[in-house]
């Protein structure tokens, strides 16, 4: 038997490096350029040197004039330092459509009803006019795929709104750290050459570099904290000195793995009790109470041990706050106590954590005693009260539901599609609503993972992390402004697949594309089917909204934010 | 967010108190208004006979509602059953009032009454069945799309096939077993018998069996015994689903289908009783 094995080596950091074809001399002339030739190479570690995070994590981008590098409202994990030449950033946003998405349009009343009679007989059917692409941008192939640019920067960034970024200095790293959308289109000025780091480089970079780390941190607290402090209910009431303090003292803490999308199929095989093991410990029960945790990005699990395992007891996503329980009880009782559960991040968390000493000369001290959280040897609160007695019912989801939803990483979904398959008679009038809605073809598969009688379709979720969004060649796939809802712009998706395999969740689907005669459309030169990506897009161009929901008969299909899990227990119960 | 109009699952059963008494308090003030009708010599049937086709038109308007899915300001298909089921629930009352709470004797009033208690409890049967069948279903675990069934179906008797016939040994009792018992339990469609009355009883008979065959197998075969046993239980489940599916389907197809009937039969009815009551005008 032992014959058949196979026999591997195990694949380790920079078994896939970004860019195999980086060679040693261009790995000098990098090392050569500041800041990394200020960098102390002794700092870093034998096994991620600087030269094998330049060598490995790193590529060289030759671009020419007008190539766009980064589009405002994109997901990215790289950050760029210009080499040489420079970009230029645009102030001001740029039109949808020379960013190669798509303006969601309300159809008319008539246009609604037109469906009934306008709606194509064969599936996929497309009708290109002979020019969709914008007169603005244009595609080119540049070797590593498709790259598209401005034909003329001037007409479409006014030179007084936007700002250039010059050769030695970085820009992007704040999304590609944060998983934040980007916030201004970048394009390349003339010829450029760009080092792209993506986001395991960059991290490994600050965690040897102080002066970068020092650098990045700085930029991110100048700009963008303040604003996420001053969002959290706790800190509103606060003066612009403690606000400042808080600034001051916050630490940045980054668990997980950025690109969690890419290995999470493979990992789902695993034993559940062993994927929970193997996921990063934020702070573990038991341990001493040192700092309030504010959830940036990403989802963590809040669990407690039971028994030998590990057992869910409620999830927390972006803008959650953990700990402030403990540090209070703590701070008004003069004793120590432990933390009574842990934190584990599921895929990528990014976590700000300010130290306990802070809150409680900063904030505790500042707050009226209406305003904390009761301890956790103080009676129960008028308005908690209510709840003990059972008056407004305080609803939780079981726990089996709880670690269904953890466990496949539904969590990430703020319009899941979910059914009560108690109800569910298997009718499909929601297949049939969403293929009437969309010319015929249906978005979604009425298939999908289930627990007990809860079923969580095989329909796009549009994700809070939409690691779909991430590494889209030109841009197709994005986020619509009014709506939030992840959208794909048909016209200007080359058909590559980058989002679909993405898609952790196997929601977006490739398919061949034909026309009104049901034949199909094929590349000009290739004779290849044109592939398209296609998902639920929440029937943002109808009137009365998803069709899906609005078509079942028996109340057995809700679209529901999962992402916090009060209105799970709010409609469940 | 809960996306609009979505009810919760603890609020059901008090949707269902206010619907019921909703329709009790409508059927008694009708039943009131007719009563009034009767005792004061009017002729009550004129009142009752165009409310029932009123509902009637009204209950047939929600296969129509099911098709307009994108327009905005009709209600969602989920308020449409809940006011489809009520006024159906109604409509047995108006109805009884209108037949003078006896048997009709004319031809075409007769067959017009057979079709409406045909639809009206054919709608009572569906709204048991899709209260009761979804429960079953889920309880069996796997969900299956009722148009893949036929395929999957093909997929489990070759996996049957092959897990049988390609055992290895010096004996032939598994390949044996599997022509003579299992062959047609894969290949064949499930009986009426099975489609009127689904049970377990046949998956039970096989597994017995396959349990009872252990004992003549070899330590290599025994394996391959409980994978056909894993097999039989997944195209029985199969079958079962095909089996409630297909009923669900079934019930809705002729109850479109007699509602239909019934439309057109009581217009024809409308016109005749005008008719015959001195003209329409």
């Amino acid at each position: 038997m032992s014959s058949s094995l196979q026999m591997m080596q195990r694949p380790r950091r920079w078994t896939e490096p970004f860019d195999p074809e980086m060679s040693s001399q261009a790995v000098e002339s990098v090392l050569s350029m500041r800041p990394f030739s200020q960098m102390q190479r002794d700092r870093f570690p034998r096994n991620c040197t600087l030269e094998g995070i330049i060598q490995n994590d790193c590529r060289i981008l030759n671009l020419t004039n007008g190539d766009i590098i980064v589009r405002e409202g994109d997901y990215g994990s790289s950050a760029y330092l210009v080499m040489d030449g420079s970009v230029t950033v645009s102030l001001k946003s740029l039109p949808a459509e020379v960013l190669g998405r798509v303006e969601a349009k309300r159809k008319t009343l008539f246009e609604s009803f037109a469906q009934l009679w306008t709606n194509a007989r064969h599936a996929e059917v497309r009708q290109y006019q002979n020019n969709t692409q914008n007169s603005a941008v244009g595609q080119r192939d540049d070797g590593q795929g498709t790259r598209v640019f401005l034909h003329d920067i001037p007409r479409v960034i006014d030179p007084r709104s936007s700002a250039i970024i010059s050769a030695g200095e970085i820009f992007g790293e704040q999304s590609a750290l944060t998983r934040t959308p980007r916030s201004a289109t970048v394009v390349a000025n003339g010829d450029v050459v760009l080092l792209e780091i993506r986001w395991q480089g960059l991290r490994d970079l600050m965690k040897n570099d102080p002066a970068l780390k020092s650098h990045v941190e700085s930029l991110y607290r100048q700009n963008s904290l303040n604003a996420h402090l001053r969002e959290v209910s706790l800190f509103k009431s606060l003066e612009g000195k403690q606000v400042s303090e808080l600034n001051e003292k916050t630490e940045f803490v980054s668990f997980g793995k950025f690109q969690w999308n890419i290995n999470y199929r493979s990992t789902k095989s695993k034993d559940v009790a062993k994927r929970i093991l193997d996921e990063p410990v934020i702070l573990k029960e038991g341990d001493y109470v040192n700092a309030l945790y504010l959830i940036r990005n990403g989802f963590v699990r809040i669990c407690r041990n039971h028994g030998d395992g590990i057992q869910t007891v409620a999830y927390m996503g972006k803008g959650g706050i953990f700990g402030l329980r403990e540090i209070v009880h703590n701070w008004k009782t003069g004793t120590q106590s432990a933390w009574r559960l842990s934190l584990r991040a599921v895929g990528y968390v990014d976590v700000l954590r300010i130290p306990v000493e802070v809150i409680e000369q900063s904030v505790l001290s500042q707050l009226d005693a209406e305003q904390l959280p009761r301890t956790f040897d103080e009676p129960f609160k008028n308005d908690d009260d209510q709840e003990r007695r059972g008056g407004s019912r305080q609803k939780e989801i079981s726990r089996g539901l709880l670690e269904f939803l953890v466990e496949e990483r539904f969590t990430n979904g703020s319009k899941a599609m979910m059914i009560d398959l108690n109800r569910c008679t298997r009718c499909d009038d929601c297949v049939r609503a969403c293929a009437s809605t969309h010319n015929n073809n249906p978005r979604f598969v009425r298939q999908g993972e289930v627990h007990e009688n809860w079923m969580i379709t095989n329909a796009c979720m549009h994700c809070v992390d939409p690691v779909c969004m991430i590494g889209c060649p030109t841009g197709a796939i994005g986020r619509d402004h009014e709506t939030g809802n992840v959208m794909i712009n048909d016209n200007t998706c080359i058909g590559c697949s980058t989002c679909a395999n993405s898609c952790p969740y196997s929601n977006i689907k490739m398919v061949e594309i034909n026309d009104r005669r049901g034949n199909k459309i094929v590349d000009a030169e290739s004779s290849e089917p044109i592939l398209k990506a296609t998902k639920c897009d929440f029937c943002t161009d109808q009137l009365a909204g998803p069709a899906c929901q609005r078509a079942c008969p028996h109340d057995a299909l809700v679209r529901i934010d999962l992402t916090d899990p009060a209105p799970l227990a709010q409609w469940s119960l | 967010m809960l996306q609009d109009k979505s009810i919760a699952r603890n609020q059901l059963p008090r949707r269902r108190m206010i619907n019921a008494a909703t329709t009790l308090a409508i059927c008694a003030f009708l039943v009131f208004i007719l009563c009034m009708m009767e005792s004061s010599l009017h002729h009550a049937s004129y009142l009752s006979g165009y409310i029932l086709l009123g509902s009637i038109l009204f209950l047939t308007a929600f296969n129509l509602r099911k098709k307009l899915t994108f327009l905005p300001g009709i209600g969602t298909a989920a308020m449409w059953m809940q006011i489809h089921i009520y006024v159906g629930w109604s409509t047995f009352i108006v109805f009884a009032f209108h037949i003078g709470w006896r048997i009709p004797n004319g031809y075409l009033e007769g067959f017009l009454a057979l079709l409406y208690l045909t639809v009206a409890l054919s709608g009572v049967y569906g709204l048991f069945i899709t209260r009761i069948i979804p429960k079953r279903l889920t309880a069996i675990g796997d969900e299956v799309v009722f148009e893949r069934i036929p395929s999957l179906r093909l997929q489990l008797a070759h996996q049957a096939r092959q897990t049988a016939m390609g055992t290895s040994g010096h004996t032939d009792v598994i390949p044996r077993f599997y022509l003579n018992r299992l062959l047609t339990f894969f290949e064949k469609r499930r009986g009426l018998g099975y489609a009127l009355f689904p049970s377990g009883r046949k998956k039970r008979q096989l597994l017995g069996e396959l349990e009872q065959l252990e004992r003549y197998l070899s330590d290599d075969q025994r394996p391959v015994g409980k994978q056909l046993a894993e097999i039989v239980v997944r195209k029985d489940d199969l079958d079962y689903h095909h089996v409630m599916q297909g009923r669900l389907k079934l019930w809705l197809f002729l109850h479109i289908g007699f509602t239909y009937s019934l439309v057109a039969i009581s217009i024809i009815h409308a016109v005749l009783v005008h008719a015959f009551a001195g003209g329409i005008g």
